[in-house]
Order: structure tokens, then sequence, then C-alpha cells
């Protein structure tokens, strides 16, 4: 991983999406500071590209307790109480909020065209998409797949086109605290002496498994009670809607949820 | 009722109250106790369940047949500090004389009733938000109990002793200067008049040691540095004065022979931890294990398990002695499952090196020579643009406790199967700041996996292994009732079987476990306890 470039490469997409889009007080100079006070004190926990480890992860753009950049300078320098995360009193002057600037920068996403038409999208995902058959969008759907309410904040137009297209061909994560990154939707089968289950892996021990399947039902099994166990990798619950929508209406989707921020 | 029955009821009630009473006196934890420890299965008086560190209960009463009748006795919730970040709790709790001790992150001690949980007494040493801990968490692994005195070493790296019958301070000394970077997180070991501590701070690059104070006095009776100054011997594999900044910390309890009156502790990452450009050559004395005089801290030997280490693979292990055949020969040994993915045997007399054996996926070397050197691959190191190494930086195993079971020669281990894309970064030194010259991503989550395993201690063979769903971050305890306990991320407290590792009982504690489990007895019944989150267990089977 060419990592130097990567991260040259960020940085100018970092500065050139804030001086559009948000305060004009951050350069690249501050940027450049808080990247690498970034790497000495948060990353052992946060990871190299602040990605998670034993820390959670900080690529996007609303961290649950820093809701504003002075929330964000305040919990950097004094820490979070009852979390495992300690604060770095350490900074001094401009480096807490050069700090903040390089977290906020880890989860902006650059700016793209829209390639369709959003109320046209808005359509599509109530019609003949039938996307809250699986989807949750403002608490209304069923929680099979990601929740999609503020689903242009998180993704691109281009990783939503793929996810449309080839639902199988990403594999969401999320970050547990004490796990690392988990594959989060994972198809899972499973044959008891029951019954044959396929759906979505909600949780897993050592001990024991929890899923849903397509109907939103939910199970919970010994897996010494299992005959078999199948983690299907490479695989999505979801249709790819190449065959079910034509281009337009797939660019229009994308639209429709690249709005929902 | 008539009154001379009534009487004779309050009479009796009162004798009952006063034998519950009377058996809850605190008794003194001499030397003599220590000694015994291994052998005494109603208390555990060290961080490792006795010197020997083999963390094994001689209790039976819980086996392979009622284990899955266990049930929880009484739960113990851990007291908020206020301080940020001191929410996960390591400590391995103490028992003598049915008073419990534990430790809560980040430096606090309370004493509980072993039969109800109800806590005697609290002691909270005054630590301020602003405490450095730099490259690990706010956290704390235990007590030492000597005499009548409780021993705990705290976050801003001071020692006190406190009356184990109240928690009142007897003495308070400052180990090290918290503002360069030390801290003091290990459970101290207490030997004969003594107790030792050791430092952590290397993410800080600090010069480690190992200290030695009175117990009755808190005077300091000797240090031993982890890493030589100019003209000491090992001083020629350190340049200029990379010394000074040489990391070596000695963060977790060491162990103790009482026959050849040798103290085993274990060091360290040198610094900074992922650019060894700074520090070329070996870097003694670090990612060692260290044979001490315990009257004056001298080294009888050493031997280094990685030699000029790029990957913060500390040798901060629990080092276990066993006692048996080794090859055909009666062999005082010391075995230790290291954080570099290999199962190293010695001679805890002479430092002899006898084995080394992969026991975990590793992609760093080639193999042990036979001088117990590792046979590194050429670019396993930390590189600019990344490099993918197995194991992780927290390695195949790390800090929480394997254990030895001696009637069957059995060695468990909690291991991490994970790699890691290792950075080199450049670093200047700068006091209380970190120094550490890289970083890691690693694979971990459903990237990852982890085990129990048992090996046999003579050859580090895998006899079985038992998975988890993740890297594991919590220690194992074997028993004479045939069983394993240990713990995972997901929050379950389980027992396997020690003869093939099938799952016999499991229990969710509703939060991630990452400390030790030990055991003792309260009025002859068999206790064993875990933390999860922020809940102490302990689990019987009355």
């Amino acid at each position: 991983m060419l990592l130097k470039k990567y991260l040259s490469g960020l940085s100018a997409l970092i500065v050139s999406s804030f001086l559009i889009l948000s305060a004009p007080l951050v350069c690249a100079q501050n940027l450049e500071n808080g990247q690498q006070l970034f790497q000495t004190l948060c990353a052992r926990c946060h990871g190299m590209l602040g990605e998670g480890s034993e820390g959670p992860s900080l690529t996007r753009p609303n961290l649950v307790h820093a809701p504003d950049d002075a929330a964000l300078v305040s919990l950097i320098v004094g820490g979070i109480p009852g979390t495992g995360m300690p604060g770095s009193r350490q900074l001094r002057g401009q480096d807490g909020p050069d700090v903040a600037a390089y977290v906020r920068s880890l989860g902006e996403l650059p700016p793209e065209e829209m390639p369709g038409d959003v109320i046209a999208g808005a359509q599509v995902y109530k019609s003949i998409g039938n996307c809250s058959s699986c989807h949750i969008l403002n608490g209304e759907g069923l929680g099979i797949g990601p929740e999609l309410s503020n689903v242009g904040q998180r993704r691109t137009a281009s990783y939503l086109r793929r996810s449309v297209t080839s639902p199988e061909a990403d594999q969401p994560r999320l970050v547990d605290r004490f796990r690392g990154l988990l594959k989060a939707f994972l198809t899972v089968r499973i044959v008891s002496e029951i019954g044959t289950y396929e759906g979505m892996r909600i949780n897993e021990d050592a001990f024991t498994l929890q899923m849903r399947d397509m109907a939103g039902e939910i199970y919970s099994f010994n897996k010494s009670d299992l005959i078999s166990y199948e983690k299907v990798e490479g695989h999505s619950l979801m249709p790819g809607y190449n065959s079910v929508l034509n281009e337009k209406q797939i660019d229009d989707v994308v639209s429709y949820l690249m709005s929902l921020k | 009722m008539k009154l001379s029955v009534l009487l004779k009821t309050k009479l009796f009630s009162a004798f009952l109250l006063l034998c519950l009473v009377s058996s809850n006196v605190i008794a003194d934890t001499p030397f003599e106790a220590l000694l015994a420890d291994e052998v005494n299965g109603a208390d555990w008086l060290s961080y490792s369940g006795g010197y020997k560190s083999q963390r094994f209960s001689p209790l039976s009463q819980i086996n392979t047949v009622n284990v899955d009748q266990l049930k929880v006795m009484w739960a113990y919730q851990m007291q908020p500090t206020g301080i940020s970040g001191a929410a996960l709790q390591e400590t391995t709790p103490l028992v003598a004389d049915n008073v419990m001790y534990i430790t809560e992150s980040p430096s606090s001690v309370t004493a509980l009733d072993t039969r109800t949980g109800r806590v005697l007494w609290h002691f909270f040493p005054d630590i301020t938000n602003d405490v450095l801990n730099i490259g690990f968490p706010r956290i704390n692994r235990g007590v030492a109990l000597l005499d009548d005195n409780v021993y705990v070493a705290t976050l801003d790296a001071r020692l006190f002793a406190l009356d184990a019958r109240t928690g009142a301070v007897r003495w308070e000394t400052m180990v090290a200067d918290n503002a360069a970077g030390f801290s003091l997180t290990l459970a101290p070991l207490a030997l004969n008049g003594k107790i030792v501590v050791g430092v952590s701070g290397a993410e800080a690059g600090v010069r480690g040691y190992i200290d030695a104070y009175d117990s009755e006095t808190g005077e300091r009776l000797w240090r031993t540095f982890t890493v030589p100054a100019p003209g000491e011997p090992g001083s020629e594999t350190w340049q200029g004065d990379d010394w000074q900044t040489g990391g070596g910390s000695t963060w977790l309890t060491g162990s103790y022979d009482p026959e050849l009156d040798l103290l085993y502790w274990t060091t360290g990452n040198p610094a900074p931890d992922w650019n060894g450009d700074l520090r070329p050559g070996d870097n003694l004395f670090t990612c060692a294990v260290l044979a001490l005089d315990p009257d004056t801290g001298e080294m009888k030997w050493f031997f280094q398990y990685t030699p000029h280490d790029t990957h913060d693979w500390d040798a901060n292990q629990i080092p276990v002695l066993v006692d048996g055949e080794f090859e055909g020969q009666q062999r005082k040994l010391l075995a230790l499952a290291n954080r570099n993915a290999f199962y190293y045997l010695l001679d805890r007399e002479t430092g002899e090196y006898l084995l080394g054996e992969e026991y975990s996926f590793q992609t760093w070397s080639e193999g042990i020579d036979d001088n117990g050197r590792p046979i590194v691959i050429p670019n396993t190191e930390p590189m600019r643009d990344g490099n993918l190494v197995w194991p992780s930086l927290q390695g195949a195993t790390n800090w929480f406790s394997p254990s030895y079971n001696p009637q069957t020669e059995q060695f468990f281990v909690p291991n991490r199967r994970m790699g890691a894309i290792y950075f080199k970064s450049d670093v200047e030194y700068v006091l209380g700041m970190p120094f550490l010259g890289g970083g890691e991503q690693p694979l971990d989550g459903d990237d990852a996996s982890g085990a129990i395993l048992a090996l046999d201690v003579m050859t580090g063979e895998q006899q079985w292994e038992f998975e988890l769903q993740t890297p594991p971050w919590s220690g194992v305890m074997a028993t004479a009732g045939g069983l394993v306990f240990g713990a995972s991320n997901e929050g379950n407290f389980f027992a396997l079987d020690a003869e093939d590792g099938n799952p016999l009982w499991f229990f969710n504690t509703g939060a991630h476990i990452r400390t030790n489990p030990m055991g003792f007895s309260v009025d002859g019944n068999q206790r064993v306890a875990i933390i999860g989150g922020q809940t102490l267990f302990v689990f019987g089977l009355d």
C-alpha cells in the first residue's frame, strides 16, 4: 500500500473539500500537523488511517461524542469519561484544533455530480425498487439491509451505484470497540434438525448465533445444536438491480440516496 | 414462644453471628503463606496464584461432571471514578481469609467480603485526570499481599502500602516520574520483606527498570535497569545515546523460584517501537527475560527472545516455572508463550535455551536457531508504505495469563490470530510524548480469530484448540477438576474439558472480558471469578 501517496492525495482532497464545505481557516499546514499528531497520539487505538482498532473508526462524518468541532477538540484534549478514550492533555495551542481538523477530514467525502433526478429516484425507491422491504429509511422499513437514512453522508455515488447493481461486491463493515472490524450484513446459512435457514447475521459468539431472515424474523441458535453453519462470503441477500431497473432508474435512485443526509 | 426458647434462639443467633464475624477477621499473609500459595486452594494470594505463575487451582469440587451447574453467587459493580478513559478492568482478584482484594481502573483498591460481595473498604489514590498513559489504557492488574499490608502500584507511578484491615495508607513512594511517561499498571510481586515492581512507558521512550522496596518502610532496596549504560554489559548492542530512550519496560508481574532464590522478570520493546533504524543493534535487554538476585537486583542471566524488535513484541508475558523431565533429564524450566508466536523453554537455573516452537501462524521468522535466536525473514520489518506481517503488534498472545496443569503437563495459551500492516515513520524524542516511529493497521474483527490452545509443555506440540470468534484479551485458569476456564471479547466466560478442549459450560457476562480467571473457596465451597465489563462475577455450585 502506498501510504504516503495515498495520504498526500487524501490531504489534497481534504483541503479542497474543506475549503469548499467548511471554515476557510483550515490549511494544508494544519492538516499536516494534525495528521502527524494523530499518528503519534491517536493511531495506536484508532489505526494509522483512522479506520479503527481498539478505538472506533473515525472515517465517518458524524462522530457520536463530537456533534461539533468544539466538542471534538474538547474530547481530543480531555478524553471521554466512561470509555477507553484518555485524552491528550499534552496538546497546546493550535495542536488540538489541528488534530480535530484532521479527524474531521477522515470522514469527509469528495463532492460528486449527481447522475440522475432525486424526485424520480424517490419514486423508484418506493415503487419498483421496493427498497423499504429490506432497508430502513426515516424509521420505515425492515432492518435486513443497512439503514439508509443518512447514507448520502457516508457513501459516494459510485459506491451506491455498485451496491444497487452488484450488492455482493462490497461487504459492509462495522467497528466493534472490543472485537475490531466486523462484517455487517453477512449472509449465513444454517441447517438444524428442525430446518434450513438463510439470513443476515446479527450477532455471534463462540457458542451462539443470532440471525434475521428475509421476513425479518429473528432466530437464536446454540452452535452445538447445528448440523451445519456457513458464513457465505461474497454473497448478498439483496438481489442485483440491473435486471429490475434501467440505467436512468439506477441513476435516479442513486441520486436520491445521495440526497439523504 | 416461651421466653426461654426465645432467649436460646437469640443466643444461638448471636453465636452464629459470632462465628461468621470471627471467621471474617483479616489474617496476615506471611511470606510462608505465599510460598504455599500454589497448594492452598482456598486462597489466591498472588497475581498468578503462586510464585511459579502457573495460574492453576488445585480445587476439584467443580469438575467436568458438574460444571454445567455453575451459577452466579454474587456480583460486584465497579465504582466510576470520573477519570476519563478508566473504564477497562484487567485486575486479577486476590483472596486471603475470606476477603477479596481487587483493583479498579485506574488504580483504586476495593476489599470485598467473599461470602456476599459486600464492600469492606475502598481506596482511591487521588489520581488526577491529567495523568499520562502513553501507549496503553488506564488500567491496573491487581494488588500484592504481604503480612497485614495490601500493595498497589498506580498509573501515576506511585507505590502504596495499605492496611489490609482498613485500606488506610501506611506508606507511599514515588517509583518513577509520570511526566516522563512512566506509569505502573502491574500487580506488584511480594517476596520476603520486599515488594518488586516494574514500569510501563517504552512508548514514551523511557529507560526501563525493575525496583524492589522494603515492604515495611517503602525504602528502595535496589534498582536494575533493563537497558545498559555505556560500559555496562550489553551496552555494545546500542549506539550513541540511543540507550537513554531505549525502552525495555517491565510492566508485567514476574515469577520467583525460592529454591534457586531467583526472580524472573520480563522486558518489553525497545524504543522507538517501529523504526529500528534509529536504534541499530540487538538492543539488550529488551524483549527478554531476566533472572535476578532478589536481594541485590544483580542479573544472573538473561535470554532475549526478539533481538532488535521492530514490531512491538514485548516479552511481557507470564514466565511459568515448570519442573519436569525434558528429553530424559529432570530440569527446572521456564516456559513462555511469546508475543512473537513462538513457545520457549529455558533452563531457569542457567538460562540455557532448550526449545523454541511456533505455536501460532507467523510470517516473520523461519524458526529459532540452536542458540535461541530467531531466523528473521528479510523485509518483514515495518515500512513507510506499510508491510503486512503476522502476528499483529498485540502478538500471538499478550499479557493475559497462560495456565499450566502440573498433573497433566499441559500448557494452555489464549491465542490471537491476527496480522497487521506495519508502518515506519520518523520520530524525535520529546519528554512525555509518544516515541513510536510508526504504527499499525490491524486485520482484526472478522479478518482475525482466536483460540485457546493446549500445548504439551515439554515439546510445544499442540494437543487441541478451541476456536474463538475474535482474538482474545483474557487469560485462562486450569483446575484440578479437569477444567480450563477462559473468556472472550464477546463476553463469554466458559469452561473447557482439559482433555480435549470441548466446551462444557458458558455464561454471557454481557460485556467484553479482558482479565484473568481465578479461583478460591468460601467455607469449603469452590468459587471461580471473572470480570465482564465493569462487573465482577463469582460462580459456585451451592
